[in-house]
């Protein structure tokens, strides 16, 4: 099947799994308002890690992998000064694809004043797996957004790592207010180890692991982008930091980084996650798994 | 007997001219991103840089440049594109080196091949509504002067793989004919990456490779260099 065949498969198939969750503030607190789930995609109930407000909703799937041609579909509202934090209860499987790909669409829309941090397991892709993570996220100028993500090499009968086929991660941000829309960051992720040596100078400069971070936050500016630079220099792991271009106000950093471990760029992205959350939100590191 | 063309194609000048790498874009102070190799060691010779260059032609040359050309040639807005390039060179650096060359293609541009759609796409930087991109300076004005898409990919695409070059020459350095043996090599990849580019889609817009990003963005860090990107 070509891939234009499988694009029209799954348009017109229904998804595997669905999430629909909106989040809005009820007295001091920010609570779910609506939730729908139906398929292999559900959440488990919310937690407050603290005092702050924030609540923490964790995505499970039950079937514990994606499969060829699923589909999975969330969809997440944030309104007006509600704050969520979006993370998963395990790391995100591909398994083997066969002559199809796996797919997650999620579409995240954040309101005036609101913040969101998504801070997902690992997504780990075996030997034979096509996977596509398309993110569509619309925010507004005076939103935060912090996304962390590690992409693993997956593991095969051979010892070998980067055996998959396809990973497609694109993310696409969007900043509106008052009728106007503007373009802010398109991070588009695609690794195809079969095509060609992806492991090299120029791709992933010999490591396995990559990690990302995207903060996208008025309080973003150079110095802050200095300081994670700063903060993240003394591990081992290559890493480089960076700001995107200004949309009505605001700007995003970018933060990628290679390395052998997911632990390390676990260790890494929690660094600079705990800075975030102390200096702009008042609220302790994270350490989702004591929950 | 198809009779012998004895003059050149209309367009085959202008586009030398556009290509050449006396045309003052200020392509010579830019890496983009291979002086962080440089400064780690990594590219130090020929061969090193030969590697450099060929995941540069075939991720980010192939991806944003090629694909932006394409689709420019395609009818899309230039100021659609002009706005995915600057949300999608994540690197400060690379963005603002992009935007710097392709403001001075299109202040060239204006004096030696004016045309209606370059006035556009000028205005539209004038006004704010479009940064002014390198490929798409390029594009507009290659495609004015009635440069097909397969010439116009294959002789920016070459261009931009020559100024590389020589300033890989200048800041390793190599012997100018290592640059020429270099150059020679890198049109193969020139060449894979015109008919690649031709079979990528929307979704491909942009796909960066990590290496090359973080390589980028370390750059704007780096102590002693000798290039802006």
């Amino acid at each position: 099947m070509s891939t234009t065949a499988a694009v029209e498969l799954l348009a017109g198939a229904s998804p595997m799994g669905e999430l629909e969750l909106r989040i809005a503030v009820r007295g001091e607190k920010s609570v779910a308002v609506h939730q729908f789930h139906r398929g292999a995609l559900r959440i488990l109930r919310p937690h407050y890690l603290d005092d702050s407000g924030q609540v923490c909703y964790v995505v499970v799937n039950p079937g514990g992998a994606y499969l060829g041609a699923d589909l999975y579909v969330i969809d997440v509202e944030v309104a007006d000064g509600a704050r969520l934090l979006l993370t998963t209860q395990a790391a995100t499987k591909i398994y083997r694809t066969p002559d199809s790909f796996a797919e997650q669409r999620m579409r995240l829309r954040l309101g005036e004043g609101s913040q969101l941090e998504l801070a997902p397991d690992q997504l780990i892709a075996y030997r034979g797996a096509s996977y596509r993570q398309n993110t569509h996220i619309t925010l507004h100028p005076t939103s935060s957004l912090a996304i962390s993500e590690v992409i693993t090499p997956g593991w095969s009968p051979d010892g070998a790592s980067f055996r998959y086929d396809e990973l497609r991660l694109r993310t696409e941000i969007r900043v509106e207010s008052g009728g106007r829309s503007g373009l802010l960051a398109l991070d588009n992720l695609l690794i195809r180890p079969p095509t060609h040596d992806v492991t090299g100078m120029g791709f992933m400069e010999g490591f396995s692991h990559m990690g990302s971070l995207i903060v996208v936050d008025r309080r973003v500016n150079q110095a802050l982008a200095d300081e994670l630079h700063v903060l993240t220099g003394g591990l081992e792991a290559y890493t480089g930091v960076s700001l995107t271009a200004t949309v009505d106000g605001i700007s995003g950093l970018v933060l990628r980084s290679l390395s052998n471990s997911t632990e390390e760029l676990n260790r890494l992205l929690g660094a600079c996650s705990a800075l975030l959350r102390q200096r702009w939100h008042g609220t302790a590191p994270l350490d989702l798994r004591k929950y | 007997m198809p009779s012998t063309p004895t003059s050149p194609a209309p367009y085959q000048l202008a586009l030398q001219q556009l290509c050449d790498s006396a045309l003052p874009t200020g392509a010579f102070a830019h890496s983009l991103g291979f002086e962080s190799y440089i400064d780690r060691g990594l590219v130090h010779d020929e061969e090193s840089f030969g590697v450099w260059l060929a995941a540069f032609v075939a991720q980010q040359l192939s991806y944003s440049d090629a694909l932006a050309i394409r689709f420019l040639y395609e009818d899309v807005p230039v100021a659609e594109l002009d706005a995915l390039l600057t949300a999608q060179l994540l690197p400060r650096q690379l963005r603002e080196a992009s935007i710097k060359m392709g403001t001075r293609l299109l202040e060239i541009g204006a004096e030696i091949f004016p045309s209606p759609e370059l006035a556009e796409y000028r205005a539209l930087v004038g006004s704010g509504r479009a940064a002014g991109h390198q490929p798409l300076a390029f594009a507009v004005v290659a495609r004015s002067q009635g440069v097909p898409r397969p010439e116009a990919l294959a002789a920016y695409l070459f261009a931009a793989v020559t100024s590389l070059t020589q300033n890989a020459v200048r800041a390793i350095p190599l012997g100018q004919n290592a640059g020429q043996r270099l150059l020679r090599k890198a049109a193969d990849d020139v060449a894979a990456a015109v008919r690649r580019a031709g079979r990528l889609d929307r979704s491909d817009f942009g796909a960066v490779s990590p290496g090359l990003e973080i390589s980028q963005m370390r750059h704007e860090r780096q102590r002693a260099r000798m290039f802006m990107s």
